[in-house]
C-alpha cells in the first residue's frame, strides 16, 4: 500500500461541520434522553448500589463493600461462565457476519420485484415467538429429533449427533434469530455503495475478487461494525434460548443473574454478575470501536 | 488473436439489446491513435452502452470489439486495458487522493517506488501537486474531476474512455475543464473517447465526432464538416441552431436547385448528390441577413415577431409574408437592438449559405420546426 505516498506535503485540511444550533440539538435531544434517565440510569445505578452491598439471612444490608466482584473473580467457575459467554458471543456474531454478508449483499444490489418477500423471509425468525422458535429447534436438533432420527432410521450413524445441549445447539438458534440484524444492517450500507466504484476499480485492473476485497469490504465496514456490536451484544445478554436449547449444560452469566436472584436470592452477588457482564462487553465494545475507527478513517 | 487493423479502437457491428430496445444497432467505429473522438447524441441514443461496449461491462448481443487490433470481446474489464472516468468519477472515498491514483498501479504489480514516483507526476500533469494525502471528500468537483483522470491515465491505457465528465460541473468550470482536458489529452498524447450531449463541447474538443441517433451513426466527421455539411436534417438540427424548412423541389442544375416552400420560390446551393422531389432547406441563422445593403440571391419580405438578446448577439424570429418562419443571428451592433418586433424587414441570404437535405424519416430532436416552412 503506497500510503506514504506524498505525506507531509501538505496537512489534510480542516473540516467544518456545519449543523443546527446547539440548543436544538439539545432539544431534539431531550425526550430520548429523560426515557434513558428515567427507566435505564437509575435502575442501573440501583443495580451497581446493590451489587456493593451485603446480603445476610435473605436480607441485603446497605454497605460499600467489593465482596461480591473478589467471589465472582476468585471462583474458576464464574470466570469461565463469562468466559464462555464471551466466546458464544463472539462465534454468533462470526456466524452471523459469514451467512449475513451474502445475503444482505444480494438483498441490497437485486432488483426483482419479490424483494418484500424476501425481506420478510429474512426478518422472519423475529416473527416467531421465542419459545416456539426454541422448540422448533428442538424437534430438530433432539435426541430423537428428526435429523437425528432420520440419519439413525437410515442407518448413517448409530449414536444421535450431539446438536442440543451443548454450546452448537444454543449457538445455531442464536444465530437463526440475530441473522436478520446483521443483514439489515449490512444492506443499508451496502446498498449506498456506487457502483460505478467497483466499475472503476475493474477498468484499473482489479479482477471482480480484487475489486470486492479492496472496494466493497472496506465500504461495507460500517454496517459490519453496526451489525456485529448488534448481535454480539445481543447474542451475550441472551437467556431463554441458553436456558431451553442449553439445557442448563451451556451456562452463560444471564442464567447465573437470574438463578442468584429469583432463586438463590442473593441480590447483591447477581447485581454483581450483571455488572461484571455489563463493563465487559462495554470494554469489549469499545475496543471494537476504537480498531474500527481506524480502520474506517476517510470513510464517514 | 491479432487483426492489425492500425487503428487503436474499433466496433464492429456491434449490437446490443434491452429487451425491446435497441441501444446499439450494428454499430460500427474507428477510432486512429491519439484521437480525440467524441460520440455525441441526444439522451437515450446509446452513448454510454458504446462506452461500456468497449470497456468490456456489457455482453454484446452481436459485433466484435478490437483494441489495438486485438480483439477483447470476450475478455473482462480488468483485462482490457482501458482507462474510463466516470461522470460521477467514482472516486474510492475510503483511499486518499494519491491512494486512488495508485490503485491502477497496484492492480499492476509495479514497483513501489516507481508507484509514488508515477503518482507524484501524473498529480503534477493534472495540477494537483499537493492533494496527495487528501480524500476525495475533501475537494472540489473540479478537483475531484483532475484526480479521477489522474487515476485513469497513470496506468497508460490503450484508451481513455469518458462519460459526461464534466456534466456535474458548472458552466465556468466545465469551459476551464474542457480546455484542461483538451490540453492534458494533447500532452499525453492519448487516444480518447469523449461522450457528451452538449453540442458546443463537442465542436472546441474534438478531432473528430460522431452524431449518433437511435443506436446508429448518423454521420461522422471533424467538427468543420459536421457543422458546415450535416448531411441529414436530424444532424444540422443537433448541431448548432437552424433553420430547416421543408419543400418541394422544383428545378436543379448540377450545383444550384431551386425549392418551392409556401409559394415562394427559393434557391440553394449546396447539393449533397441525388434529389428526392420532397426535401428540406437548412440555413445556419447567422446566415441570414435582415435588410441587406446589397440584394441577394434569396429576398423575403418579413416581419419580426419576437426577439431574444443574447448579450452579444440577437436572434430574430420571422415570418415572412408566404409564412415561413425562419430565424436569424446578427451580431449586437454598439446601438443595441436593431430592428424592434413588429417591425417590416427584408430578408435575403445567398443561395450557397443554404444547403439542401433529405427528407428522413427519422425523428428530429426539435421535430416541430420541421414541419413550419411546409
Ligand atoms: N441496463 C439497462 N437496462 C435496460 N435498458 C437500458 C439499460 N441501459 C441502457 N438502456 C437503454 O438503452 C438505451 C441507450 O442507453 P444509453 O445509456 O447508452 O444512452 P445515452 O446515450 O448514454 O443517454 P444519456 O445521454 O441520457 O446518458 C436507452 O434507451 C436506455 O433506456
Ligand atoms: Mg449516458
Amino acid at each position: 500500500m503506497p500510503r506514504g505516498v506524498g505525506r507531509g506535503a501538505e496537512p489534510p485540511s480542516e473540516e467544518i461541520s456545519e449543523g443546527p444550533r446547539l440548543w436544538v440539538r439539545l432539544a431534539l435531544l431531550l425526550p430520548f434522553t429523560a426515557i434513558l434517565a428515567l427507566f435505564f440510569t437509575v435502575p442501573l445505578v440501583l443495580m451497581a448500589v446493590i451489587s456493593l452491598s451485603r446480603q445476610s439471612f435473605a436480607r441485603f444490608e446497605w454497605a460499600l463493600t467489593f465482596k461480591n466482584y473478589v467471589r465472582f473473580f476468585s471462583d474458576p467457575f464464574y470466570v469461565g461462565v463469562l468466559w464462555d459467554t464471551l466466546w458464544l458471543g463472539f462465534l454468533v456474531t462470526a456466524a452471523a457476519l459469514l451467512l449475513g454478508y451474502p445475503l444482505a449483499y444480494h438483498l441490497a444490489r437485486t432488483r426483482t420485484r419479490w424483494k418484500p418477500v424476501l425481506l420478510v423471509f429474512i426478518l422472519s425468525p423475529l416473527l416467531v415467538g421465542i419459545v416456539i422458535r426454541c422448540y422448533g429447534w428442538m424437534i430438530l436438533l433432539a435426541d430423537r429429533g428428526l435429523i437425528n432420527g432420520t440419519l439413525i432410521e437410515g442407518g448413517w450413524i448409530s449414536r444421535p449427533l450431539p446438536l442440543m445441549y451443548n454450546q452448537f445447539g444454543v449457538g445455531l438458534a442464536l444465530v437463526h434469530v440475530f441473522l436478520p440484524f446483521m443483514v439489515l444492517s449490512l444492506t443499508g450500507v451496502i446498498k449506498r455503495i456506487d457502483p460505478a466504484l467497483l466499475e472503476a476499480s475493474m477498468t484499473l485492473g482489479a479482477s471482480p475478487a480484487r475489486a470486492f476485497w479492496e472496494v466493497t469490504l472496506p465500504l461495507s465496514l460500517p454496517g459490519i461494525l453496526a451489525g456485529s456490536l448488534l448481535v454480539f451484544s445481543l447474542a451475550i445478554s441472551s437467556f431463554v434460548v441458553p436456558i431451553l436449547l442449553g439445557g442448563f449444560k451451556v451456562y452463560v452469566l444471564p442464567i447465573i443473574v437470574y438463578e442468584q436472584i429469583l432463586s438463590v436470592f442473593d441480590w447483591p452477588f447477581g447485581a454483581a454478575n450483571a455488572f461484571i457482564l455489563l463493563l465487559i462487553s462495554l470494554g469489549i465494545i469499545t475496543g471494537y470501536i476504537k480498531v474500527a475507527e481506524r480502520a474506517l478513517r476517510g470513510l464517514v | 488473436m491479432t487483426l492489425a487493423t492500425g487503428n487503436d479502437v474499433e466496433l464492429r457491428g456491434v449490437t446490443k439489446r434491452y429487451g425491446p430496445i435497441l441501444a446499439l444497432d450494428t454499430f460500427s467505429l474507428q477510432v486512429g491513435a491519439g484521437e480525440f473522438f467524441t460520440l455525441l447524441g441526444p439522451s437515450g441514443c446509446g452513448k454510454t452502452t458504446a462506452l461500456r461496449s468497449i470497456a468490456g461491462f456489457i455482453t454484446l448481443n452481436a459485433g466484435e470489439v478490437f483494441l489495438k487490433g486485438t480483439r477483447v470481446t470476450d475478455l473482462p474489464p480488468h483485462r482490457r486495458r482501458v482507462g474510463m472516468v466516470f461522470q460521477h468519477y467514482a472516486l474510492f472515498p475510503h483511499r486518499t487522493v494519491a491512494q486512488n491514483v495508485a490503485f491502477g498501479l497496484r492492480m499492476q504489480k509495479v514497483p513501489k517506488g516507481e508507484i509514488a514516483d508515477r503518482v507524484e507526476k501524473t498529480l503534477a500533469l493534472v495540477q494537483l501537486p499537493r492533494y496527495a494525502g487528501r480524500f476525495p471528500r475533501q475537494l472540489s468537483g473540479g478537483e475531484q474531476q483532475r484526480v479521477a483522470l489522474a487515476r485513469a491515465l497513470v496506468t497508460r491505457p490503450t484508451v481513455l474512455l469518458l462519460d459526461e465528465p464534466l456534466g456535474a460541473l458548472d458552466k465556468k468550470l466545465r469551459e476551464r475543464m474542457q480546455v484542461e482536458l483538451k490540453r492534458l489529452q494533447r500532452e499525453v498524447g492519448i487516444t480518447t473517447i469523449y461522450v457528451t450531449h452538449d453540442q458546443e463541447e463537442a465542436l472546441t474538443m474534438s478531432d473528430r465526432i460522431a452524431v449518433m441517433q437511435s443506436g446508429r451513426i448518423e454521420q461522422v466527421g471533424t467538427p468543420l464538416e459536421i457543422y458546415e455539411c450535416p448531411q441529414s436534417a436530424f444532424v444540422a438540427d443537433f448541431i448548432g441552431n437552424i433553420n430547416l424548412l421543408r419543400g418541394t423541389v422544383i428545378g436543379h442544375a448540377e450545383h444550384q436547385a431551386a425549392v418551392d416552400c409556401r409559394g415562394a420560390k427559393l434557391r440553394i446551393g449546396a447539393l449533397p448528390g441525388a434529389v428526392a422531389p420532397e426535401a428540406v432547406m437548412a440555413l445556419r441563422p447567422e446566415k441570414v441577413r435582415l435588410n441587406p445593403s446589397e440584394p441577394l440571391d434569396n429576398d423575403l419580405a418579413a416581419t419580426v415577431v419576437h426577439l431574444v438578446y443574447l448579450g452579444d448577439s440577437v436572434l430574430y424570429h420571422l415570418r415572412s409574408d408566404e409564412g415561413i418562419e425562419l430565424q436569424a443571428l446578427e451580431l449586437a451592433q454598439a446601438g443595441g437592438v436593431r430592428h424592434q418586433a413588429g417591425t417590416r424587414v427584408r430578408v435575403g441570404w445567398r443561395s450557397e449559405d443554404a444547403s439542401l437535405l433529405p427528407l428522413t424519416s427519422s425523428p428530429l430532436p426539435r421535430g416541430e420546426r420541421l414541419g413550419e416552412g411546409g
